[in-house]
C-alpha cells in the first residue's frame, strides 16, 4: 500500500512531534542538588509588607530574613537568633528591647547598590524596614502587627496620613539604631509577644536604596539577605530559586527535640547552610496535576490532597504498601487552628446561652470529621489548639456534641421546646464545594431537634461583608495560628477585638475580657498559661462558637527528601532540606 | 460605502459601547460588590485601616469622579496597578496574554481547520454510514464534560504514558511546545463536537440550493461542487463563528490554565474576581468588549470579501 505525499508528511511531523515530548524523560542533574516544591495559589509579590497570606510569606522568606526565626527542629516552637547576634536583652518592666545584629551580614548584589555590590546589613536597615510597615501610603497589609506597640510609631504613622510625603528620617522613641550594630525598640505597652513578630516576613529587613531604586516595582526585585536569589519575581507558574554565593556562615543546628531524633537530622549538624543548590517553586492551583506530578517524582513533597486520601492512607493511619514500596514516607502533625461555627452575639436570638448549646449539643463532631477530614483531625473543645501553652489536654467540654437528648433539654430550657416558636436561623457559608457541603450537614444535625436553618453562600469577599455588617446569624470559618501562643487564638473572643477585628463572632464577656487585658500582657510563666486554662475553660463552656476541629496536615514525601519536617511556621527553612541525588535516581526508576 | 468610512464608522462606535461598559462596571462595583478594603486588609482589618485603604484607593470621593477615573483609564489604557498583587496591570495583561495565545492560538487554528475539514467529509458522504458515525460521535464528544476530559487526558497521556507533560509552561520556541501538545489535543477534542456539527449542517443548507443541482445537472463533479462552490457559499455563517471566536481566545481557557499551570489571562481574570481586584476586572472587560467590536467589524469587511453580493451600508 502506498501512501500519499501529504499523509506521509503529516506521519513524520507527528514523529518529530512525539519524540520531542513524551519520549525522553528528564534525567536527575548529579551535579545540582535541586529542590521541587508547590504551592496552590499564585504569589502576590515579593515585598515583605505585603506578606499576609502563606504562599508570599513563605516565598518572601526565601531572599529575605529577620531578627529571629523558629528553630526548625525543636517543638514547642521556639524562637531563636537569626539576623540577631543573640536573643535581645529586656528591661525589667518589658518595655526595652536591645538586639545586637550580627557582623558582616550583606546583602545581595544588586545594581541598585554602588558598583552593583550588595552592602553590609545594618540597624538602621530595620529601622527603616519596620517605619515601611508603618508608613500609611504604603497600606501594609501587616500594620495590625505593631499597632499600638512601639513607643512614638502610631504617631508618626498618623501625623503622615494627609501628607503627601513621609519623613523616613524622623526620629521615633520606640524604635531606633543606637549604633551601627545595635537596635533598640520600646514598646508603648507590655507585649510579650512581640517577639514573634519579629519572626514574621513583614518584619523581614530591606535595604532602603533598593528600595528608592525600584521605588513601586520593587515588590518584583527582592533583594535581602537570605540563603537564595531571586534576581526578578514575574507573576508567572513557576519561581526558580538559586543559592546566595555570599551568604554567611550559618551552620546547622545541633539540637534536636526527640521526635525528631534517630531520623538521620542530627548528622547534619554543623553543616555550612544552604545545603541545597536551587529550589524551583510551581504554582499549581488543581490537585490532580499536583498529585500526579508528586507521584512522578516531579515534586519532592505534598500534603495529600483531600480527593487522594483514602486510596493512599489505610484505616490504621498508615501508608499503603504500594506506596511505602516506592519509598514514599508519610508525615503526620497537628496544624495550629480550629475551625468553628459562629454566632452572631449581637442577634438578640443568639444571646441566649441555653439555645446556643442546644446547638452545640446537636452538631456531630465526630461525624463531620470523618466526612470533611477523613476522621485525622482532633475535635476541638475549645479554642486553642494542641501544642500551645493554655491547651488543657483531658478537657472535655460539656456542650460538644452529638447529645440530642441532652440538645433537647436545653432547647426547652431556652423556650423552644422541640424548636416551636423559634424563628428561621440561617447559616452562611461559603460558596465552594466543600463549604456548601458543611452547610447542607450542619442543617441535618440541627434539624435532629427541630431547628430550621436556611443556608446562605457567598463569595469569601461578600462573605467577609457580611460578617463586619453584622447581616449574618450563624457562620462556619476557621483560624490558623499567627504565632504560637494563646492569644492568637484568646483574642477571637476578645470584646474590644470586634468586627471588623478579628473577634467576629461580637462575643463580649466582660470577666474573659479583663482576663485576657491582664496575661496578653504577662510574660511567658505558669500564671500567665493558669489564666490562658481559666479563659480557655470559660470560652468552652459559654459556647460562644459552635466547636469544630483542629485540623492536622498529612503530608506523603519522597525518600530523596531530608530534613523536611512540616510546622505551621517554617519561614526560610528551606536552607535546612536536603536532596539525596543517588537516592533520587534510585527512587525516580521506582515511580 | 467606502469600506474605510464603514470601518471608521462602526470604530467610532466603539466611544458608546465603551462609555455604557464602563458605567455597567461602575454599578456593578459600587452598588453590588462587597467592599474590596475588607477582603485587602484581611483577618486583621481594624475600621481605622478601612477608612485609610478607602481613602488610599480613592473610593471615599464622589462617585461621578469614580465614574470619569474609570472612562479615562478605558481611554488612555492606564489601568493603574493591581490591588490584589500590587503590579502594572498593563504589564500583567501583556505577560499573561503570551502564554494564553500560545495555548488558543493553535489550538483554535488547528481546532478549525480539522472540524472544516470532517465537515465537508462528512457532508460528501451524508446520509451514509460516515455521515451517521460523525454525527454519533460529535454528540458523544459534546455530551461529555470538559472536566472529565481534562482529568482523563492528563491522567491517560500525560501520568500513565508519559507522552507529555503533567503540567507547567515554558516560554520561548521550543520549550513551549511540549508543554502546550495535551492542552491542544483537549481542546481539539472539547471544539470538534459542536464545531462540526455546526459547519456540517451549515454546508448540507447549501448542498440543498439549487443552483448545486443545476451544477450537478451540468456534470460538474461533486469535489469541485463542494469545494470551489459550497464552501464559497458558506463562508459567511462559518466566518462568523470563526472570527467572533478570536477576541476570547486572548482572554484564555479557563480550565486548561488551571490545570496545566499556565500563567495566562484566563486564570488572572479569575484570581481578580475571587479577590475583587477592580482594577484588574475593569481592565478585561474594557478589552474584551473593545476586541469584541473590532473583531466584528473584521467579521463584516470579511462578508464582503467572500461574497460580493454584501455591501457595506
Amino acid at each position: 500500500m502506498k501512501l500519499s505525499n501529504g499523509i506521509r508528511t503529516w506521519l513524520v511531523l507527528l514523529g518529530v512531534l512525539l519524540s520531542s515530548t513524551g519520549c525522553f524523560k528528564k534525567k536527575v542533574d548529579l551535579n545540582e542538588r535541586a529542590l521541587n516544591l508547590v504551592i496552590g495559589a499564585d504569589v502576590k509579590g515579593m515585598d515583605p509588607i505585603y506578606a499576609n497570606d502563606a504562599y508570599s510569606s513563605g516565598e518572601i522568606a526565601r531572599v529575605y530574613e529577620g531578627l529571629l526565626e523558629y528553630h526548625p527542629f525543636r517543638r514547642p516552637y521556639t524562637l531563636v537568633p537569626n539576623l540577631a547576634e543573640k536573643l535581645p536583652s529586656v528591661s525589667e518592666d518589658g518595655l526595652t528591647y536591645t538586639f545586637k545584629i550580627k557582623k558582616g551580614i550583606f546583602f545581595h548584589d544588586d545594581k541598585a547598590f554602588s558598583e552593583g555590590k550588595g552592602r553590609e546589613l545594618e540597624a538602621k536597615d530595620f529601622v527603616y524596614s519596620i517605619k515601611r510597615l508603618a508608613d500609611p501610603k504604603l497600606q501594609s497589609l501587616g500594620w495590625w502587627l505593631l499597632d499600638g506597640k512601639i513607643a512614638g510609631l502610631n504617631e508618626w504613622r498618623k501625623k503622615y496620613t494627609d501628607k503627601k510625603e513621609v519623613d523616613y528620617s524622623e526620629k521615633i522613641e520606640g524604635l531606633q539604631a543606637i549604633d551601627k550594630y545595635t537596635l533598640k525598640f520600646k514598646l508603648s505597652k507590655s507585649f510579650p509577644q512581640f517577639l514573634y513578630a519579629l519572626a514574621m516576613p513583614f518584619t523581614f529587613v530591606v535595604p532602603e536604596e533598593v528600595v528608592k531604586h525600584y521605588k513601586k516595582e520593587f515588590l518584583n526585585h527582592p533583594v535581602g539577605t537570605g540563603p537564595f536569589i531571586l534576581p526578578q519575581f514575574n507573576q508567572t507558574k513557576k519561581i526558580v530559586y538559586k543559592r546566595n554565593p555570599k551568604f554567611r556562615k550559618k551552620l546547622f543546628p545541633s539540637e534536636v527535640s526527640a521526635e525528631f531524633k534517630g531520623k538521620g537530622i542530627e548528622k547534619y549538624a554543623g553543616k555550612t547552610l544552604p545545603i541545597i543548590d536551587k529550589v524551583t517553586v510551581h504554582i499549581m492551583s488543581e490537585p490532580q496535576p499536583r498529585w500526579l506530578k508528586f507521584l512522578k517524582g516531579g515534586i519532592d513533597f505534598l500534603s495529600i490532597p483531600k480527593d487522594n486520601f483514602d486510596s493512599v492512607i489505610t484505616p490504621s493511619q498508615g501508608l499503603v504498601d504500594d506506596m511505602a514500596k516506592k519509598g514514599i514516607g508519610l508525615m503526620i502533625s497537628p496544624s495550629l487552628d480550629v475551625t468553628y461555627v459562629a454566632f452572631n452575639h449581637d442577634n438578640e436570638l443568639l444571646k441566649n446561652v441555653h439555645l446556643r448549646r442546644a446547638m452545640s449539643l446537636a452538631y456531630n463532631v465526630q461525624e463531620s470529621n470523618k466526612l470533611f477530614y477523613n476522621n485525622t483531625a482532633l475535635p476541638a473543645h475549645s479554642v486553642i489548639p494542641p501544642g500551645i501553652a493554655g491547651y488543657i489536654k483531658d478537657y472535655k467540654n460539656p456542650y460538644i456534641g452529638q447529645n440530642v437528648e441532652k440538645a433537647k433539654e436545653e432547647l426547652a430550657k431556652a423556650g423552644y421546646p422541640e424548636g416551636k416558636g423559634l424563628p428561621e436561623i440561617t447559616y452562611d457559608s461559603l460558596s465552594s464545594t466543600v463549604s456548601r457541603q458543611q452547610a447542607q450537614f450542619f442543617q441535618k444535625q440541627m434539624a435532629k431537634i427541630g431547628l430550621k436553618i436556611k443556608l446562605q453562600t457567598s463569595t469569601w469577599p461578600k462573605f467577609q461583608e457580611k460578617i463586619t455588617k453584622r447581616q449574618v446569624m450563624l457562620y462556619g470559618i476557621a483560624w490558623g495560628a499567627d504565632y504560637p501562643d494563646a492569644e492568637n487564638f484568646l483574642q477571637l473572643l476578645f470584646g474590644p477585638n470586634r468586627s471588623p477585628g478579628a473577634n467576629g463572632s461580637g462575643y463580649s464577656n466582660p470577666e474573659f475580657d479583663k482576663l485576657f487585658k491582664v496575661a496578653s500582657i504577662l510574660q511567658d510563666s505558669p500564671k500567665r498559661t493558669s489564666m490562658y486554662e481559666t479563659m480557655y475553660k470559660m470560652a468552652a463552656e459559654e459556647v460562644p462558637w459552635i466547636y469544630g476541629v483542629h485540623r492536622q496536615s498529612y503530608v506523603v514525601k519522597h525518600s530523596w527528601i531530608k530534613n523536611y519536617v512540616p510546622s505551621d511556621f517554617n519561614h526560610g527553612h528551606v536552607q535546612y532540606w536536603d536532596v539525596n541525588l543517588q537516592e533520587k535516581v534510585k527512587g525516580l526508576e521506582k515511580l | 460605502m467606502n469600506l474605510w468610512a464603514y470601518v471608521l464608522r462602526r470604530l467610532l462606535y466603539v466611544i458608546p459601547v465603551i462609555l455604557g461598559v464602563c458605567f455597567i462596571i461602575f454599578i456593578l462595583f459600587n452598588v453590588f460588590s462587597p467592599d474590596p478594603a475588607l477582603l485587602l486588609l484581611g483577618k486583621h482589618a481594624t475600621a481605622s485601616q478601612i477608612v485609610e485603604l478607602r481613602r488610599e484607593l480613592g473610593l471615599d470621593r464622589p462617585w461621578i469622579l469614580q465614574y470619569l477615573d474609570i472612562v479615562k483609564s478605558a481611554f488612555t489604557f492606564d489601568f493603574g496597578r493591581s490591588w490584589s498583587t500590587k503590579q502594572e496591570i498593563f504589564y500583567m495583561i501583556k505577560q499573561g496574554a503570551v502564554p494564553s495565545l500560545t495555548i488558543s492560538l493553535p489550538s483554535f487554528v488547528i481546532a478549525s481547520t480539522v472540524a472544516l475539514s470532517i465537515s465537508l467529509l462528512v457532508a460528501y458522504f451524508r446520509g451514509k454510514f460516515i455521515d451517521k458515525a460523525g454525527v454519533f460521535l460529535c454528540v458523544a464528544l459534546m455530551s461529555i464534560s470538559s472536566l472529565a476530559y481534562i482529568l482523563f487526558f492528563q491522567w491517560l497521556l500525560a501520568y500513565k504514558w508519559g507522552m507529555f507533560p503533567i503540567a507547567g509552561f515554558e516560554s520561548g520556541f521550543p520549550d513551549f511546545i511540549e508543554y502546550i501538545m495535551l492542552p491542544l489535543i483537549i481542546w481539539l477534542i472539547l471544539s470538534l463536537g459542536g464545531d462540526v456539527r455546526f459547519y456540517r449542517t451549515v454546508i448540507l443548507d447549501e448542498i440543498y440550493q439549487d443552483y448545486v443541482r443545476t451544477a450537478r445537472a451540468k456534470g460538474v463533479g461533486e469535489r469541485v461542487i463542494l469545494f470551489k462552490h459550497v464552501l464559497k457559499n458558506a463562508m459567511i455563517p462559518i466566518i462568523t463563528q470563526i472570527v467572533i471566536q478570536i477576541p476570547f481566545l486572548i482572554l484564555g481557557a479557563l480550565l486548561l490554565e488551571a490545570f496545566f499551570s499556565i500563567p495566562g489571562l484566563g486564570g488572572m481574570t479569575l484570581s481578580a474576581i475571587n479577590s475583587s481586584d477592580f482594577p484588574v476586572i475593569k481592565a478585561m472587560t474594557i478589552l474584551s468588549a473593545i476586541a469584541y467590536i473590532v473583531f466584528s467589524v473584521i467579521t463584516d469587511v470579511l462578508y464582503t470579501v467572500v461574497d460580493p453580493r454584501v455591501r457595506l451600508s
